[in-house]
């Protein structure tokens, strides 16, 4: 471990936060250009349905109206719009396409579209435009979908089966051969939004000779560019993708190239204006959602509970069409059914399907949690039936530090800190008194229970066709301060300050110093691959690191040649180059600075002073490179829960997270992390679900009247976050990460819990109060 | 956008103002603290309003307090009418003021009494308390004024009985006889949701400790309005409000509701928690009597 530093491992302010409190004026859905239109979006009503007619002539003669956008007007171009991977990406599915004019394969398929005056005069149009469809036979079981003589949604996809991942590690039959115990269970997870605050907006300007300039809530600017220059047949120059300082919340949901972007960019071609276009909460619940997933997971124990076989089905509804759900799949097979326990036989069969529900997305956690849900699941079940304790069950079967990387035998755990999680979570929640102790006699009964879970940092080091490596630039101010710019944005998380925290802490500045550039885009900073993977603070993190080792080095032989010393004898802290081992001779680091950019006569205090060519240049460090590794980050997590047995309420009382995530940068931020995680994933627990009618496949879900997150007041009264600092060698200052893993134990402990209170074990997300008194017998 | 008609919006400062705009030949919506409106516009329900009419500005914002009850004008909000009833710290508000606080404080800050009796949604928590006093409405239309038991306004989910160029100015409570209380309880899926059920209850005692009076109003879709519990009621008065008599009103509600299923629960379920809640609202109830 790092010995203390100045900046690194401190509570830094967020540069952010003053704005963000006093309204915000950088997030993309405040800008407006002049003369810019408002555009909005003609749906189809049909989950499948040939369009037989579209005749927009009745929209185009409404007063205020400037364009509408067909079909025809659209470049017909199929491909995968993930930002993290390759348009064409060998190992995705190109199935997507912007506005399809032949057929509409879910409820909310883009057909058309208005630019207009004002936002109201657009969305009146939309009621002028006449669409004749020809309905089709429509699926929204993904099980149905794979059984013959469904309907067929894609020419290229038998039994509607997007992709078909698999793995088989021994002999599964050998396996639960050796068993003494088998278990088997169907776990099934629900569709849920991230519910990011600010919605998906866009504001585009695209001019004759097909030059773009985008400002739009995404996760990665360059993905935006590549993707919205393949759909519009562009080369990708064409494209500027201006970095907002700050996008109201991603969580994943903001990772992939949607309608929204060509459509407005097409407009504005048409108008010659900017077109601004902003969807309604309703339409961002049918633009992406986590994938539910239904696992078939079945377990070969030995009666001392180690595994002897691990078997898992998986069938993901990836909606109509693939796009994340070709690469979730992988994610939630390998890392949220396998990646943590060893066993000596598996086999996993991955199935993507398509139904003719809306179209799958990123989410934090990325097919772990529904892969947790049923593995920490079954292993209470297990322990049980067994009798074993679920710590020693979990300890016997997990993998350890040091030993080679499950996925990728080029890497070895080198940092896996998973036993300490749960011996230090189970110490604060007091958890063998707790399990111990009598339930209650009355109505409301309390319970425990506990869930662990690593996470790879980065999609990037073993999976093929993802993106990955940083950029990052610094420049050394006159006044002492420098300047960070990077592609990689901020999505709420704290990616500004933990960056600028790292800039400064190898640069010897205070914090704060270092500044992170809020005029960036894809025409000025190297590329980054996105804010996602939970992979900003360890691979970003590596290139400022390297971009601000360069401008040290630069400061260092600028300051030698001023002292008269080699730069090697250097250090700088706290904004101070100074001689090592001779305190009194130093410079400041504003001192250096100016000398370098001054001209070739310096004043000084002790009069003009020439200055040499082997000072002069701006002093400056640039990085673009890969990280060297793949840390796994992992946690243990502990709640409390009461259930009212009369009204099937949840409250979780009390939760304990313990992390493992290597050194803690910003450790505020990292608890604000691990908190939000939490609530996102006890509302994935308890109560989310986007609904849809079982007739028609149209979405009952329209706003937050009717879609419940936890609030405030349902959270925990007392929640613990637990640091397990260990050294990650090639994390920046041995960081690992924090953004996924938070998110993914919540419904499987609170599952557990809530089976230690009152019997009854819930395989079906969400744990509804309804779903408890239906478990209890009461309805 | 579903306010597409949308004409005109009016902030008149007399009540002789609102009058005269409810005379004219538009379709006329009302609009106090407009909490529910953005609500009903995204679900299509405000296709047809043509104006709006916000009363915040014609002097109904008044609360009075004295022994006889509390008379408030429509458009006091919940929060002006929450500081009242603490002011007055007795038992027989305290379901009232249970309900009051049950909104979001951004809610308490605008939303009016007025607006969510009009609104006759059966989801939402003030007008279930305000059933359990038997609240009276001041109606006004250009042909004078005429007084309405809250139970008669309402008229089906969304939808009141209120004649054509009528409002709502006032709301009066009478204070219930001798040794009374009251409570309210939500079941609700989190703190900024609309009632899964909820109950409000209003007891009165003698000086034997025998219940004179009972009044059980349970909202939240256990039907297309909130309701009254005569079966409940019945059971309750001349009880000693024991256990045994609190349980029997529990499960006397069934009889009094026909619950719907929606995406917070099914009727099932509904009708299960209507009887644990009413059983709790009463415990609670009783706790308070003095």
């Amino acid at each position: 471990m790092n010995s203390r530093m100045d900046v690194v491992g401190h509570s830094v302010e967020r540069p952010d936060a003053f704005d963000k409190v006093t309204g915000g004026k950088g997030y993309p859905v405040n800008v407006r250009l002049p003369g810019m239109l408002h555009a909005k979006m003609l749906r189809s009503p049909y989950p499948h349905a040939r369009i037989v007619r579209i005749d927009a002539s009745r929209a185009e003669q409404l007063p205020g109206v400037k364009a509408v956008l067909l079909p025809k007007d659209v470049p017909q171009i199929k491909f995968c719009p993930v930002f993290f991977v390759p348009a064409e990406a060998p190992s995705m599915v190109l199935d997507f396409d912007v506005m399809n004019g032949e057929i509409v394969r879910y409820v909310g398929q883009p057909v058309a579209a208005v630019a207009a005056t004002t936002a109201a005069i657009a969305e009146a149009a939309l009621e002028l435009i006449d669409v004749e469809y020809e309905a089709l036979p429509a699926v929204f079981d993904p099980e149905e979908a794979m059984q013959p003589g469904a309907p067929q949604l894609h020419p290229n996809s038998p039994n509607n089966i997007a992709v078909n991942p698999s793995f088989v590690a021994g002999d599964i039959e050998q396996g639960f051969a050796d068993a003494d115990f088998i278990f088997e269970g169907v776990y099934e997870t629900q569709r849920v939004h991230t519910c990011y605050m600010e919605p998906r907006v866009c504001v585009v300007d695209m001019d004759r000779q097909d030059n773009i300039t985008i400002h739009v809530t995404t996760q990665h600017l360059f993905g935006t560019r590549e993707k919205l220059a393949f759909a519009l047949g562009l080369p990708e120059s064409k494209v500027k993708v201006v970095k907002a300082p700050y996008i109201g919340g991603g969580f994943g949901g903001k990772l992939e190239l949607t309608a929204m972007e060509p459509v407005a960019a097409l407009l504005s071609k048409k108008t010659g204006r900017p077109v601004r276009l902003e969807q309604t909460r309703q339409e961002d619940f049918i633009t992406t959602t986590r994938n539910p997933i239904k696992v078939y997971l079945k377990t070969g124990v030995k009666k001392d509970g180690s595994f002897t076989a691990r078997y898992a089905k998986s069938i993901l509804d990836c909606g109509a069409h693939a796009t994340h759900g070709a690469e979730v799949i992988n994610v939630h097979g390998a890392f949220g059914l396998f990646f943590n326990y060893h066993a000596p036989h598996a086999k996993w069969e991955g199935f993507t399907v398509y139904t003719n529900n809306m179209i799958g997305g990123g989410y934090r956690g990325y097919g772990a949690p529904q892969g947790s849900f049923a593995v920490e699941s079954q292993i209470d079940e297990i322990c049980t039936k067994l009798g074993l304790d679920p710590i020693e069950m979990r300890l016997k079967n997990a993998r350890k530090q040091g030993e080679p990387h499950p996925f990728n035998p080029a890497f070895t755990l080198s940092t896996y800190g998973l036993p300490e999680c749960l011996r230090q979570g189970a110490e604060k929640i007091g958890w063998t008194a707790a399990i111990a102790a009598p339930k209650s006699e009355g109505a409301k009964k309390r319970g425990f229970g506990l869930a662990v879970h690593p996470v790879w940092v980065s999609g990037c080091m073993g999976f093929p066709d993802i993106y990955e490596h940083s950029g990052a630039m610094i420049k050394l101010n006159r006044d002492g301060t420098a300047d960070l710019a990077t592609a990689s944005m901020d999505i709420g998380s704290g990616q500004i300050v933990t960056l600028c925290q790292i800039a400064a802490e190898e640069l010897g500045l205070p914090a704060g110093a270092v500044r992170m550039s809020s005029q960036s885009d894809t025409d000025n900073v190297p590329f980054d691959a996105p804010t996602h993977a939970s992979r900003v603070t360890y691979s970003s993190g590596n290139a400022v690191k390297t971009a601000a080792a360069a401008a040290k080095k630069r400061l260092f032989e600028v300051a030698a040649t001023m002292m008269e010393v080699s730069p090697d004898d250097l250090e700088v802290a706290k904004g101070v180059v100074s001689v090592k081992g001779a305190p009194g001779k130093s410079v400041t680091v504003a001192e250096v600075a100016r000398r370098a950019e001054s001209p070739f006569v310096q004043m000084t205090p002790e009069g003009p002073k020439p200055t040499t060519i082997e000072e002069k240049g701006t002093i400056i460090g640039m990085a673009s490179l890969s990280p060297k590794s793949n840390p796994t980050p992992c946690a243990a997590q502990f709640v409390e829960v009461e259930v009212d047995t009369e009204t099937g309420q949840v409250s979780v009382l009390r939760a304990v997270y313990a992390h493992d995530i290597g050194r803690v940068i910003n450790p505020a931020a990292a608890e604000g992390q691990i908190e939000g995680g939490f609530q996102q994933g006890m509302g994935y627990a308890l109560m989310e679900e986007i609904q849809f009618d079982p007739e028609t496949g149209a979405c009952l879900t329209s706003d937050f009247l009717d879609y419940k997150i936890p609030t405030a007041v349902e959270m925990p009264r007392q929640m613990d976050s637990i640091f397990i600092e260990t050294n990650e060698p090639t994390g920046p200052f041995g960081a690992k990460s924090i953004g996924e893993c938070c998110v993914i134990t919540p419904a499987p402990a609170i599952a557990n819990a809530i089976y230690n209170a009152i019997g009854v074990r819930f395989t079906q997300l969400p744990i509804t109060p309804e779903k408890i008194l239906r478990g209890l017998g009461k309805i | 956008m579903a306010l597409q008609n949308l004409k005109d919006f009016h902030r008149p400062d007399a009540i002789e103002d609102v009058l005269a705009l409810l005379g004219k030949d538009e379709e006329t919506l009302i609009l106090a603290g407009g909490t529910f409106l953005r609500g009903l516009e995204a679900r299509g329900l405000l296709s047809g309003v043509e104006a709006l009419v916000d009363i915040r500005r014609v002097g109904l914002d008044k609360v009075v307090a004295d022994n006889n009850g509390i008379k408030a004008g429509a458009a006091v909000t919940f929060t002006r009418l929450r500081g009242v009833v603490a002011r007055q710290q007795e038992a027989w508000l305290g379901g009232l003021a249970d309900a009051l606080d049950r909104p979001p404080v951004q809610v308490r800050n605008v939303a009016t009494v007025g607006g969510c009796i009009a609104a006759a949604c059966p989801f939402f928590d003030v007008p279930t308390a305000l059933l359990a006093l038997d609240a009276e409405l001041t109606i006004r239309s250009s042909d004078g004024e005429r007084h309405l038991p809250l139970p008669e306004l309402f008229d089906g989910l969304f939808a009141n009985t209120l004649e054509p160029g009528e409002f709502i100015t006032e709301v009066s409570l009478p204070r219930p006889p001798g040794n009374a209380a009251g409570a309210f309880l939500k079941l609700e899926a989190t703190a900024n949701d609309l009632a899964i059920v909820n109950v409000a209850t209003q007891l009165s005692i003698d000086a034997n400790r025998v219940c004179t009076r009972a009044c059980v109003a349970l909202g939240g879709g256990v039907a297309d309005t909130a309701v009254r519990s005569a079966a409940a009621e019945t059971i309750l008065v001349g009880s000693r409000l024991d256990a045994a008599a609190l349980q029997a009103a529990g499960e006397a509600v069934i009889s009094d509701i026909d619950p719907m299923s929606d995406h917070r629960a099914s009727a099932a379920y509904r009708r299960a928690v209507a009887k644990v809640m009413t059983r709790r609202a009463l415990e609670r109830a009783v706790a308070r009597l003095a």
